[in-house]
């Protein structure tokens, strides 16, 4: 009977690592993470290790710029000054968060979280992540990519051949037109589609969408992974169509794409069924 | 209240045989196979005002404030020469560091209350730290950290040390020390930066810089072009600025040691005219290596069945 089989003996193990962890208070002071700082959970950090990668620094990136006064009040089709500014702060902000990761010898940032508030007169946009690199690997030449994938799919693309390249992303801001006073009027009292909105959506959708491909085009990626869009209008522009899109770039780096045989397993750890007395009484 | 002393109705209540805890079940089912047992619920309060806090954000001076400390500064100055008397010559960021300090005081003073709490105790360690900051009026902000302290089996009681403490509890903290991490210690800081906005910042904020930008330093025909997109650098600065300030504070306080699990919060209040208070809170905890590095092996790829 070896070891692994004996009742409790993982948690004599566990117990014996505890002991050990604070019977050496000074701990070890060597090795080359001293003064790391992450973001990531427990989890991600093992993940990481077990891939051969370790996290280095905690790294952002932000911009803010302006948009132009009174755009939003009366306008027609496209808002590319607006869009423009979108596209001026994401890109900012992703090249400051490639500079600091690059200066702190990271290969790329992973699990960034993406904040992007349109305001009427200026646009923020705030990344924040952690700057990771294989085990004890110096700075690479090539720019440092920036994803939003977490840890965990990270390693999966890494595992399957892929690579994330960057954040790709794309937004459009379409004004709907007003309905004449007499449609508006006509239509007060039938259910009726507002072909207005309905075809800013689309056309709203479709330069947010071709703007983020191409993006991921520039970075000669292959694709975008873990796309997320936000659309709809805003409280001070309710005429004003919103629709932004991004997602991480990915590029096939092995010979074809490694395919990854998942083992099926049953959980049996399905909730509680909860017993309620008065179904006894048949009320 | 003085120093960190415990109050004497919650010393009663400490020496009871009972104990409590803020864990979650599996949390603490997890941690009596670490061989941590809980010995109570302790947490620290403290209440801070900062009399500095309100002048300094609604009042501009004639020139730009001196930081001391080495604290972070930059200066800009209008590029359009004089113009008015009322026209914002000159726009600052600064680093509030007596915001910061203040934030630092009452933290650490609610957290070392906790930590007196788990000594009274004859604790070895505190987990599942939680701690709360909210501003009750406009220059006080109340803190309140709470963790359950745990007494570590087969160590000596009532350690002479400060007890260690973590966010962590559960099967995360037994992960952490599976993968050769001790937690040291729970740390937090918050930077401050404030925006005294110049001309070219105000007129950008307020949607009127394309033709600002095309003025220019260099007169009217010199600088960007109308309608292009232009960067607000001033504010733009400040956000990054103190996000770098809370990692290099929060640095200081590592000695070296590791940062998990940080947790990044920031916060700008908007004074109208560019004018802004740029904050930011920075939270995790502190942990040092006890064993060499043992990666895990890849796990394997699973679809659960439900």
């Amino acid at each position: 009977m070896s070891g692994d089989d004996i009742p409790g003996a993982a948690f004599a193990d566990l117990r014996a690592e505890v002991a050990r962890a604070f019977a050496a208070p000074e701990g070890k002071t060597s090795g080359t993470d001293r003064g790391v700082t992450s973001d990531l959970s427990i989890d991600e950090a093992l993940l990481l290790h077990s891939i051969g990668w370790e996290p280095i620094d905690l790294i952002f990136g932000a911009s803010v710029v302006s948009i132009p006064v009174g755009i939003w009040t009366w306008g027609q089709g496209a808002l590319d000054p607006a869009s423009s500014a979108h596209a001026m702060a994401m890109t900012s902000a992703s090249r400051r968060m490639e500079d600091q990761c690059a200066s702190v010898g990271g290969h790329g940032a992973v699990g960034v979280r993406v904040a992007i508030e349109i305001h009427p007169r200026h646009v923020d946009v705030e990344l924040t992540g952690t700057a990771v690199r294989p085990v004890g690997r110096a700075a690479r030449r090539q720019r440092p990519f920036v994803s939003d994938l977490s840890a965990r799919d990270f390693a999966l693309l890494q595992g399957s051949g892929w690579a994330p390249v960057g954040l790709a992303f794309g937004a459009s801001f379409v004004y709907a037109p007003r309905r004449t006073a007499g449609t508006v009027l006509r239509q007060s009292t039938q259910n009726v589609e507002l072909v207005n909105y309905t075809q800013a959506l689309y056309a709203a959708r479709e330069s947010a969408m071709e703007r983020m491909q191409r993006s991921a085009l520039e970075m000669s990626a292959h694709g975008i992974v873990a796309v997320r869009v936000d659309e709809g209008p805003m409280p001070f522009a309710r005429h004003v169509i919103r629709f932004s899109s991004w997602g991480t770039a990915v590029a096939l780096v092995a010979e074809s794409h490694v395919g990854r045989q998942p083992r099926v397993v049953l959980a049996l750890d399905d909730q509680v069924v909860q017993f309620a007395p008065e179904a006894l009484h048949g009320g | 209240m003085t120093g960190s002393s415990v109050p004497e109705a919650a010393e009663r209540r400490l020496a009871t045989e009972s104990f409590s805890s803020g864990l979650t079940v599996p949390d603490f089912a997890a941690c009596l196979q670490m061989g941590l047992r809980p010995v109570g619920l302790v947490q620290g309060f403290c209440a801070m005002q900062w009399g500095w806090y309100g002048g300094a954000q609604s009042l501009r001076g004639l020139s730009p404030l001196g930081v001391g400390d080495g604290g972070y500064s930059r200066v800009w100055y209008c590029p359009h020469g004089f113009v008015s008397a009322e026209h914002p010559t000159w726009g600052q960021n600064a680093e509030q560091t007596w915001v910061e300090d203040a934030w630092a005081a009452g933290f650490d003073s609610a957290f070392a209350r906790m930590l007196e709490e788990a000594r009274a105790l004859g604790a070895n360690g505190v987990i599942g730290v939680k701690d709360t900051s909210r501003s009750t009026q406009a220059n006080v902000t109340e803190f309140h950290v709470l963790g359950t302290a745990v007494k570590l089996e087969g160590a000596a009681q009532g350690a002479a040390s400060d007890p260690w403490s973590t966010y962590l509890a559960g099967q995360r903290l037994a992960k952490l020390i599976e993968a050769g991490f001790a937690p040291v210690s729970v740390v937090a800081t918050l930077s401050s930066v404030r925006v005294w906005s110049y001309c070219m910042t105000r007129a950008l904020m307020e949607g009127y810089g394309y033709s600002m930008g095309a003025i220019g330093a260099s007169g009217w025909a010199g600088g960007g072009s109308l309608g292009a997109a232009q960067e607000v650098d001033q504010v733009t600065e400040a956000r990054i600025a103190a996000r770098q300030i809370a990692k290099e504070r929060l640095r200081q306080r590592l000695g070296g040691d590791i940062l998990h699990g940080a947790l990044v919060g920031s916060f700008v209040r908007e004074l109208g005219e560019g004018d802004q208070v740029v904050e930011c809170t920075l939270r995790g905890t502190r942990v040092r290596r006890f064993k060499d590095f043992d990666p895990i092996e890849a796990p394997v790829v699973t679809v659960r069945l439900s």
